[in-house]
């Protein structure tokens, strides 16, 4: 079976799973919790799209996702775009400011994406949290971009009225299927020419552009694509939960992005769902003891990357603390290490 | 026969999955030119790399002067007195050549022996001297192959191995560069040269071996070499 | 013209203050590869612990500056033994790093946070009063601070260029393979970079929040725009952040005074973010030109 049928097989049971888990737990918090991890799951895949198969190191995650939030939410409110129009719009504004920030970082290298996506982010918060001047006065002195106190009463997508006790329910299948076409973007990239393209780039960086693969236009193709969903992911949010505010900016929200990306596995397929999955569990199981949880969560972070930087999915690799053990047991027992043959064949 | 100075056994090396290296012995005696030629990509720069400890070696053993150094780190095995004069140069290209040589005399050497090196190595290299306050980047190809010649010899004496002196230079320059490596010699350094052409070192060198495929297929002296065509033509081409 | 003495007096202090945290992120980066983002974390915890000093210990500010500079200087080099050495085995370290500093400088952080509560507290080490040149009232703790900064920065050239260890230390950030051939130590230089990039962090520390106040959260902003100067002279430029650093202070000033604070940071992106275009490299990188 071929590695792309795998992929969709053991996709197709998740789902399944996933579809059957709202009725055996039918409570509110169950249900919008995995709402919630579904909808971090969809920008974490998108963001290892950008990271870890594009090599981008990109920190403009949040502002996407933000930028999708507040552009569907300013539409509705301002415009009274209904909510079904606005997200879609909400992604393709997302795909434009994802295209400005790739023009302008997309030509520099590693750590400097970073500083300056990072920067772009912190800019964008500080200008929305000090911009006081008030732009409309309905209920209230409210800027353009909401302030600080954020945007609310822009719409919804009807599920509210149509299923007045259950469109939580709604809600997550909602964020289901978006998860699902995330991962089937995820799978055609990574497996697909796209991602061919992209390790080429990462092995031998000088052959690849003498075969025609330009670096820019490929890195700011998969900035875009991954754009999209990420915004859309930010409309839903901010549907889902009614108001859209300065916090989706924060420190601690990225912070345990990041550490989804990581503790998944960085550049693969199913590692940031696993990662995001573990990572709202273990959330779960610490809200008790949140003033700890950023600590845990720097923590985790750190021993991921310098113990496991596969991450989970790479647990058993011959790299992997896994692998890792199995040899260490297979010398303690005796067993001598496997000769590598040597080749004949010359070097080069 | 003079005693050997530096010992290889069994030595296996590479970058990653590649195996580079795959078992290669060889003894260099003290006071003398030991070449090591071949074609490129079959573990010349390798097998000078593994000796001076910037790789580590899968499998085998070196030893210098009686003891092993390999496994060892490359400042360490600096120390004890092997000298890699890389190929390319790697020189320090913000700094001054005369700050290039200073860093080749980092590991020690006292105040006076220091100025005393400097002088040497500037008597031997006189343009050096003209050019020391140059800045080591703008410098032309010869200068630089010199400029990293002397930083080797300002680490004073001991094992100087030399990776493809004539890489990437006019022929009258290379010229220039072997009669300074032939002064050394004269002058009894030991001195292990690797090139990808024996032509100009097959009188001088006292043992040239042929690496092909990261293991030694021929030894021999220069002179034999010259007079066994059809080595020459399979692996040197013309 | 008292307008132009208030811009320059506010300016250079501003300047001093981000030479001092953007040197030691520089001589990390260029020696090292690495971008540090616990660095702000490092320059808050230099704060807290002056604070501690003086007031919970009751050495005198000398002292204080001194203890906080040497545990910044121990973070520094728990940083590199702890996630840098073990990195530097691996592939992928630039990437590896710079998500692994995040934690720490998330660890940190959150430690101050729960130590000292999120309310922000006066620094202790000040000194008060004015000097007037030309009808404006300056600050002596700017003049202090500007005294301190050159000093310290007479010093890191220095040391850079007349030592050996200073030596060592260019030759790495030049050629590592080189500078091992040539007999250097690189793990111990690696470890002297840190320590000396963690020391020099806390000082600024103290400085920023002795104009400003002592939180946890301090050592963002400073970080950020250490890095974007950093980036600005190009990467591994030791001496370019330095002029860099004071040309950011005085732009940072005059924004201030023309536009208001809210609008300084974002003209100053978009400034960098127009210099990152027309130049990748920074203002005085060096393209690479690598070898296939």
């Amino acid at each position: 079976m071929t590695q792309i049928k795998r992929d969709i097989l053991f996709g197709l049971c998740l789902v399944a799973i996933a579809s059957v888990l709202p009725f055996l737990f039918p409570g509110r918090y169950v249900v919008t919790q995995a709402t919630l991890f579904f909808i971090w799951a969809v920008v974490v895949i998108q963001w290892n799209l950008v990271l870890g198969v594009g090599g981008i190191f990109s920190l403009a995650q949040m502002a996407l996702f933000a930028s999708g939030a507040y552009a569907t939410a300013m539409m509705g409110f301002y415009w009274k775009v209904p909510m079904l129009l606005a997200i879609p719009l909400g992604g393709v504004v997302t795909v434009a400011v994802g295209m400005l920030i790739g023009l302008a970082c997309l030509r520099l290298r590693g750590p400097y994406v970073a500083l300056l996506t990072l920067a772009i982010a912190q800019v964008i918060y500080v200008l929305i949290v000090n911009d006081t001047a008030c732009f409309t006065s309905t209920g209230g002195c409210m800027p353009l971009f909401g302030g600080v106190r954020g945007i609310g009463q822009f719409g919804d997508i009807g599920f509210r009225t149509l299923f007045p006790r259950s469109w939580h329910i709604a809600h997550y299948f909602v964020a289901l299927a978006l998860l699902v076409v995330a991962v089937a973007t995820s799978i055609v990239i990574i497996r697909g020419p796209l991602g061919l393209a992209f390790r080429s780039l990462r092995d031998n960086p000088g052959y690849a552009v003498s075969r025609g693969i330009s670096r820019f236009k490929y890195q700011l193709w998969i900035f875009a694509v991954s754009a999209f969903l990420t915004g859309i992911a930010g409309g839903f949010y901010a549907v889902h939960f009614r108001v859209v505010g300065p916090t989706v900016f924060s420190f601690q929200l990225l912070l345990f992005l990041i550490a989804m990306v990581v503790v998944g596995g960085l550049g693969t397929i199913w590692g940031p769902l696993l990662g995001a999955a573990v990572l709202m569990l273990a959330d779960e199981g610490v809200k008790e003891l949140s003033e700890y949880r950023n600590i845990g969560l720097g923590l985790l972070l750190v021993m991921f990357i310098i113990l496991q930087p596969g991450g989970l999915v790479k647990l058993f690799s011959p790299n992997g603390i896994g692998g890792r053990v199995r040899k260490a047991c297979s010398r303690v027992r005796g067993r001598s290490q496997v000769q590598n043959a040597t080749s004949e064949r010359p070097t080069d | 026969m003079d005693k050997p100075v530096l010992n290889i056994s069994g030595l296996a090396a590479g970058y990653d999955e590649r195996r580079v290296l795959t078992g290669v012995d060889l003894s260099i005696p003290q006071g003398q030119l030991t070449a090591i030629i071949g074609p490129n990509g079959h573990g010349k720069s390798t097998l000078l790399k593994t000796i001076s400890g910037l790789l580590r070696p899968s499998a085998g053993t070196i030893t210098f002067q009686n003891r092993r150094i390999d496994g060892l780190r490359p400042d360490q095995i600096v120390e004890r007195g092997v000298i890699h004069v890389p190929q390319g140069d790697m020189l320090f290209p913000a700094m001054t050549v005369l700050d290039n040589l200073l860093m080749g005399a980092y590991r020690g050497g006292a105040r006076t022996d220091l100025n005393a090196r400097l002088h040497d190595v500037f008597a031997l290299l006189p343009k050096l001297k003209e050019r020391r306050r140059q800045i080591a980047g703008t410098l032309s190809g010869g200068e630089r192959r010199m400029c990293g010649i002397g930083r080797g010899l300002m680490a004073g004496d001991g094992l100087l191995m030399l990776d493809e002196p004539s890489l990437g230079l006019a022929p009258i320059v290379i010229d220039q560069i072997y009669e300074i490596i032939f002064d050394l010699c004269s002058a009894g350094r030991t001195i292990l040269l690797v090139e990808e052409n024996a032509q100009r070192i097959s009188e001088r060198a006292s043992s040239i071996h042929l690496l092909d495929n990261g293991r030694f297929v021929w030894s021999g002296l220069g002179t034999e070499l010259m007079s066994r065509p059809e080595i020459v033509e399979a692996y040197l081409g013309a | 013209m008292e307008v132009f003495i208030q811009i320059i007096a506010s300016g250079l202090t501003l300047g001093a203050m981000y030479a001092v945290a953007t040197v030691g992120l520089s001589l990390v980066y260029g020696s090292l590869n690495m971008l540090n983002m616990a660095h702000g974390a490092i320059l808050t915890l230099g704060g807290y612990l002056s604070y501690v000093a003086i007031q919970h210990l009751g050495l005198n500010p000398v002292l204080a500056l001194v203890l906080a500079a040497a545990v910044c200087a121990g973070v520094g080099l728990l940083i590199y033994l702890g996630a840098a050495l073990p990195l530097l085995r691996a592939e992928g370290f630039e990437t590896n790093i710079f998500i692994a500093t995040i934690g720490i400088g998330a660890i940190l952080e959150n430690l101050m946070l729960k130590g000292f509560g999120p309310y922000p507290i006066p620094q202790p080490l000040a000194i008060a009063g004015h000097v007037i040149i030309g009808n404006v009232h300056v600050p002596l703790q700017n003049l202090f601070i500007l005294a301190v900064a050159v000093v310290l920065m007479v010093a890191v050239a220095f040391v850079l260029e007349r030592t050996r260890i200073g030596r060592a230390i260019r030759a790495t950030s030049m050629n590592r393979e080189a500078a091992q051939l040539m007999g250097v130590r690189v793990g111990r230089v690696y470890a002297q970079v840190l320590a000396v990039s963690g020391a020099l962090a806390a000082v600024s520390g103290i400085m920023i929040s002795s104009i400003a106040t002592l939180s946890p959260v301090m050592g963002g902003d400073p970080m950020l725009k250490a890095f974007i100067i950093c980036v600005v002279a190009g990467l591994g430029n030791v001496y370019g952040a330095v002029l860099a650093a004071v040309v950011l202070g005085l732009l940072e000033a005059s924004t201030q005074y023309i536009l208001g604070v809210r609008w300084s940071f974002a003209t100053l992106l978009l400034l960098v973010i127009l210099v990152l275009i027309w130049r990748p490299y920074g203002l005085f990188g060096r393209t690479l030109v690598v070898r296939l």
